[in-house]
């Protein structure tokens, strides 16, 4: 470095040799950035598949519980029953707010997320987000009984139903953890996410003697666990059955 | 320096440093989420506020890894010194991508909830006694809270108001935010991600700030302290050892450090550290007469440490004196600021 060399920040003039260092150097982080941003960008892990189009908004008819969650026995787009789960639109169940309506032929009004054959209705806010059904039902839309599959020990994930079926990308492990555990606190079905050594999975929604789980499930939330209980099935639900004693931390 | 202050003192190069700075900031950002868009198997997608939350949350990472090697490295070469120079505004502006991470987390993590976002930052996830399920946002909450007391002092109105002393142990804070940073990725982005790419950044950034500084120490401590004689002088060297316009820096025994600068004919010895940012001014030159720091370009008369007027900025002189062609010290500093006729080379002694 020659005398004239020396940089002077508040100087008008910027030596030319730092000058030609400063433009190299920023070209190469320039660079670099690209890299890396491609990069970690490109290797995030896969965000998974769900959607939900909060513009959406439609009714659907059908027969809806608050018990153990609140959920609606709708018709399918083939005509066959399917069970949506219901939300507002933030993190919190609409249990409580069935009330009198409580197994009854309603028409509920809200916005689809769906994963595949999941599905869930966000409800819109307001009172009139739900209302009696003003005609019959030609399919019989009452919720069957639950039906015993049988003890199973399934090791997996404790998820919140509603990111998991499509409102966020990713919304699963570490990072996701606390929001799950804010949903599932506010009333939102909790699931297992069940996967087997052989790539096998399965989604089943978490009840404590068929009653919904309190916040004592909380602290398992998103971490990998082990889970022993009884699956049964409930029309096109599953669910697994279990205390959080039964809840193992792996 | 000190003479007055504006919100930002601009210079050409601190206008063109900042162009630079923001067309990478928008390239990392442009680039991160194009890609998040693009790269996902069909069906599958992000959502966009996650994708906001990982490109902020992992270029003010980045940042602030980048930060802590420039110092280092303009110790290593001065071709560094002019980002160290600019070191300012590349912080704040990384303190404001953390805020805006922060802020998103905070909106999409905790929000649409009855419950209070801080609240539920810190209550939601109740595992503090576990390390691999250790609540790793509250970690970096307290990392942004630092960087915010970083960026809101880093103006000199608050080097000159808190003194210099305060002033820097405060800004040494970025190394215990650096250091909660890298757990919180640790404990948080880096248990979900596992493609490898992921903990090979987050380790060789923390390898390569770790041992530049290190090199710089260890460089730094072999300065020589100089032999004590006769009275307590210091013997520096020859007249001829000293680069006309430049200095040898001497570290006497549990003392500041001491700059022995030549200008022309002219021997003088002031503190090393100067009165900004505690630079090492006896790595700087002699522009225009004054003593300039490397790092800010603050600049100090040699016969009595202080900066020209208007400036106020005021350092420790030394007695020099020369026998034989040799350059002697007395590590005794004068009050700040005191005059101290230097030395003539050739005159007698």
């Amino acid at each position: 470095m020659s005398e004239n060399d020396f940089f002077i920040g508040w100087a008008d003039e910027t030596p030319r040799a730092e000058r030609r260092f400063f433009l190299g150097s920023g070209l190469g982080l320039l660079a670099g950035t690209v890299a890396v941003a491609g990069g970690l960008a490109f290797w995030q892990k896969s965000p998974g598949l769900g959607t939900w189009n909060q513009g959406a908004v439609r009714e659907w008819t059908g027969v809806i519980t608050g018990q153990p969650y609140a959920m609606l026995r709708t018709l399918d787009i083939d005509g066959t029953p399917k069970t949506a789960l219901l939300s507002c639109l933030g993190k919190c169940g609409v249990a409580a707010r069935v009330g009198s309506l409580e197994g009854q032929s309603v028409v509920v009004k809200g916005s689809l997320i769906q994963r595949g054959k999941h599905a869930m209705i966000a409800v819109a806010d307001g009172m009139d987000w739900i209302a009696p059904s003003p005609a019959a039902q030609q399919v019989d839309l009452t919720f069957p009984d639950v039906e015993p599959v049988g003890p199973v020990t399934l090791a997996g994930e404790i998820l919140d139903s509603k990111c998991w079926f499509g409102a966020m990308r990713p919304s699963e492990g570490k990072v996701h953890k606390a929001c799950a555990a804010l949903c599932i606190r506010g009333g939102l079905p909790p699931a297992f996410y069940a996967k087997t050594t052989s790539g096998e999975s399965a989604l089943m929604i978490m009840t404590d003697g068929g009653l919904a789980h309190g916040e004592a499930l909380l602290p398992f939330v998103a971490d990998p666990v082990q889970v022993s209980g009884q699956a049964r099935r409930w029309g096109d639900l599953l669910l697994l059955d279990g205390p959080v004693s039964a809840i193992t931390r792996l | 320096m000190s003479h007055g202050y504006n919100a930002v003192g601009w210079t050409p190069f601190k206008k063109r440093f900042d162009r630079w700075m923001l067309a990478g900031i928008g390239l990392y950002l442009i680039v991160f989420v194009a890609v998040s868009v693009v790269a996902p198997p069909d069906g599958e997608s992000f959502t966009p506020i996650q994708i906001l939350i990982r490109a902020t949350g992992t270029l003010a990472f980045l940042l602030l890894t980048f930060i802590l090697c420039i110092g280092p490295l303009a110790r290593l070469t001065d071709r560094f010194k002019p980002f160290l120079f600019n070191r300012r505004h590349l912080g704040v502006t990384t303190f404001l991508i953390g805020l805006a991470h922060a802020g998103l987390v905070l909106l999409w993590y905790h929000g649409f909830s009855d419950v209070n976002v801080f609240v539920s930052m810190f209550a939601s996830n109740p595992r503090y006694d576990s390390l691999a399920g250790f609540p790793f946002e509250a970690l970096g909450f307290i990392a942004l809270l630092i960087m915010f007391v970083m960026a809101a002092t880093s103006h000199d109105f608050w080097n000159a108001n808190l003194g210099p002393g305060v002033w820097k142990m405060l800004h040494m804070g970025v190394y215990l935010a650096y250091a909660l940073l890298v757990a919180h990725v640790a404990l948080g982005a880096i248990q979900f991600e596992k493609h490898p790419a992921y903990l090979a950044l987050l380790a060789s950034g923390v390898v390569i700030v770790s041992l530049l500084h290190l090199y710089t120490a260890l460089a730094s401590s072999r300065i020589d302290g100089g032999k004590i004689l006769n009275a307590g002088w210091i013997r520096v060297g020859a007249t001829s050892d000293i680069p006309d316009g430049r200095a040898l820096i001497l570290q006497p025994t549990d003392a500041e450090r001491i700059a022995v600068f030549r200008d022309g004919d002219r021997i003088a010895a002031i503190s090393n550290v100067c009165r900004h940012q505690g630079g090492p001014l006896g790595e700087g030159r002699i522009i225009d007469g004054c003593v300039t720091c490397p790092w800010h370009g603050f600049q100090y008369q040699l016969e009595d440490g202080r900066s020209p007027a208007p400036f106020t900025e005021k350092i420790s002189t030394y007695p020099t004196k020369i026998e034989n062609g040799i350059v002697f010290v007395n590590p005794e500093p004068n009050a700040p600021g005191t005059e101290e006729a230097p030395s003539i080379i050739g005159a007698p002694a």
